[in-house]
C-alpha cells in the first residue's frame, strides 16, 4: 500500500534558499543600481504574508489533504511512484495550476484569495513570497481531483504543487531581462511573469502559467513583454495600507459588503461572488474587459496588438 | 522541517532583511514635489476623472484633489509608491498634527495627514466647497 507515502515538505525546506536569494538580489540591485527596487515596508509585508501562508497551510492543510485522501480511497487506479509517474504528475499538476490561477483572476471568490499576491507595487523576490492566507476557502482543491482519480497519490500531487511554487520564486525579479529564446518559448520566465503582474490594460489577465508558458499559448492567454511598455506593477486600485490582516482579507470584506447591500436581487448577490473582479450590478465599476475597451477608445492604434486582440 | 527550526528561521530572516533594507536606505518614502506629481499619481489609477484643484501637503506626503466629476480624491504615499482614493463617504477629523481622514474602505482605512494650520484650513475649505 502507498497510503503512507511521504515526500519532503519542499516549501519549508526552501526557506533558507529563499532568504539567501533575496540577499543576493538585493546586493545586486544595490551594487548595480538597476535590475529592480526594494522598499522596507513593502518587503516586510510580503515576507509576513509568506510566513502566514505557510502557517495557514499548517493549520488548514488537513482540509485539502483529507479531501484528496477521500478521493484516493474511492479511486481504483494507482499509477505507483516511479520517476516517470512523478514527472507526468508534475506536468499535469502544472496544467492544474494554470486553470486554478486563471479562475483566480476571473472568479471574484477565488480572486479574493489570490489578489494578495498582486497587491505589491514592487516586483522582486519578496513579491514571490506574498502568498494568500485564505486559499483553502476558495475550494480550488477540487481542481486537483482528476489527478487523484487518475491514480496519482495525494502526497505526490502536493509535492509537485510545492515544486511548482518553488520554481515560480526565481521568476519574480527585474534583475533578469530575457532568458535564451528556446527557454522563453517553453518555460515561464521573469519576462513572462512581469507581464502577469502588470496593471497596464494591455497586460491584464495574461500569462497564468506556473512552470510551462505553453499553457497560455495553447489557451490563448499569452501576451509577450513589450520593450516599449514597461509593466506597472500592482493592482488596478492599489492598497492604502501595509497591515497584513487588511492585505489578506480586504477583498473578502469587499465581497461581503457587496453581497449584503440592500436593494439588489439574489442573482446580483451571487454574481458579486462568481463574476470577474470589477463586476457590479449597476455597471458602476470596471472589469478588465471594460478597462481594455476604455483604453482602446483612447488609444485606437493599439487595437489588434498584443493583449488587445479581443477588442 | 521541525517547527522549532522553521519558526525562528522565518522570524530572524524577516527581521534581518528588514534591518538590512532600512540600513541601506531602502525605507525611502516618496514625496509629491509638485502638483503635477500628485495629478499623475491620481490619473494612474483613475484616468477618466481629471483633477482640477490640487492641494499638496507641505511635507509632500499627501495631496487633496478636486476632480472633474465633482468628487474629492486623495493621493498618499505607500512606501516608494503612491496610492489614490476617492473620499466619497469619508469621515474627517481634526488632529493636533493636521487631519485624520477615514475612507469607507477596508483596504485604505485611515490616513493621518500632517498639515500646517493654514494648509488644514485650505483642505477643509475645499472639502466644504465640494460636499
Ligand atoms: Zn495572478
Ligand atoms: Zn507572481
Amino acid at each position: 500500500m502507498t497510503d503512507q507515502l511521504t515526500y519532503p515538505d519542499v516549501v519549508a525546506l526552501a526557506v533558507p534558499f529563499f532568504i539567501a536569494a533575496i540577499l543576493i538580489e538585493l546586493t545586486w540591485i544595490l551594487i548595480k543600481r538597476r535590475g529592480g527596487r526594494y522598499e522596507t515596508l513593502d518587503a516586510v509585508t510580503s515576507l509576513i504574508m509568506g510566513a502566514g501562508n505557510v502557517a495557514s497551510g499548517i493549520i488548514l492543510g488537513f482540509i485539502t489533504f483529507g479531501f484528496l485522501m477521500v478521493l484516493w480511497e474511492l479511486t481504483p487506479l494507482d499509477l505507483g511512484t516511479s520517476i516517470w509517474v512523478i514527472a507526468l504528475c508534475f506536468v499535469l499538476d502544472d496544467l492544474r495550476y494554470y486553470w486554478v490561477h486563471r479562475f483566480g483572476h476571473r472568479i471574484r471568490w477565488v480572486w479574493a484569495s489570490h489578489v494578495n499576491h498582486h497587491s505589491s507595487q514592487h516586483y522582486n523576490l519578496t513579491t514571490a513570497l506574498r502568498q494568500t492566507w485564505t486559499g483553502t476557502f476558495t475550494f480550488m482543491m477540487v481542481v486537483r481531483a482528476p489527478l487523484i482519480l487518475l491514480g496519482f497519490h495525494p502526497a505526490m500531487v502536493l509535492f509537485c504543487g510545492g515544486l511548482n511554487l518553488i520554481y515560480q520564486f526565481w521568476i519574480h525579479t527585474e534583475a533578469i531581462g530575457r532568458m535564451p529564446r528556446w527557454f522563453e518559448a517553453v518555460m515561464n520566465t521573469p519576462s513572462h511573469h512581469r507581464v502577469h503582474h502588470g496593471r497596464n490594460p494591455r497586460y491584464l489577465d495574461a500569462n497564468y502559467a506556473g512552470v510551462f508558458i505553453i499553457w497560455d499559448k495553447l489557451f490563448g492567454t499569452f501576451v509577450p513583454e513589450l520593450d516599449e511598455e514597461k509593466p506597472d506593477y500592482g493592482l488596478v486600485q492599489n492598497l492604502g495600507t501595509f497591515n497584513p490582516i487588511r492585505v489578506a482579507f480586504h477583498e473578502w470584506v469587499g465581497i461581503f459588503k457587496d453581497v449584503v447591500q440592500p436593494g439588489i436581487t439574489w442573482r446580483d448577490r451571487l454574481n458579486y461572488c462568481i463574476q470577474p473582479p470589477g463586476w457590479s450590478h449597476d455597471g458602476s465599476r470596471d472589469t478588465s474587459e471594460a478597462i481594455k475597451a476604455k483604453h482602446l477608445e483612447r488609444n485606437p492604434e493599439d487595437r489588434g496588438t498584443a493583449g488587445f486582440e479581443g477588442g | 522541517m521541525p517547527l522549532e527550526i522553521l519558526g525562528p528561521m522565518v522570524v530572524l530572516g524577516i527581521a534581518g532583511i528588514a534591518l538590512l533594507l532600512h540600513l541601506t536606505g531602502q525605507t525611502a518614502p516618496m514625496r509629491f514635489e509638485t502638483e503635477d506629481d500628485a495629478r499623475r499619481a491620481w490619473l494612474r489609477e483613475h484616468g477618466e476623472d481629471a483633477p482640477g484643484t490640487v492641494l499638496v501637503a507641505a511635507n509632500g506626503r499627501a495631496a487633496l484633489l478636486r476632480l472633474g466629476s465633482g468628487a474629492l480624491g486623495l493621493v498618499t504615499i505607500m512606501g516608494a509608491d503612491p496610492a489614490a482614493r476617492y473620499l466619497t463617504g469619508a469621515s474627517w477629523e481634526t488632529t493636533t498634527k493636521g487631519l485624520r481622514i477615514r475612507p469607507p474602505d477596508f483596504a485604505a482605512p485611515r490616513f493621518d495627514i500632517a498639515l500646517s494650520e493654514e494648509d488644514r484650513a485650505a483642505w477643509l475649505a475645499l472639502k466644504d466647497q465640494t460636499t
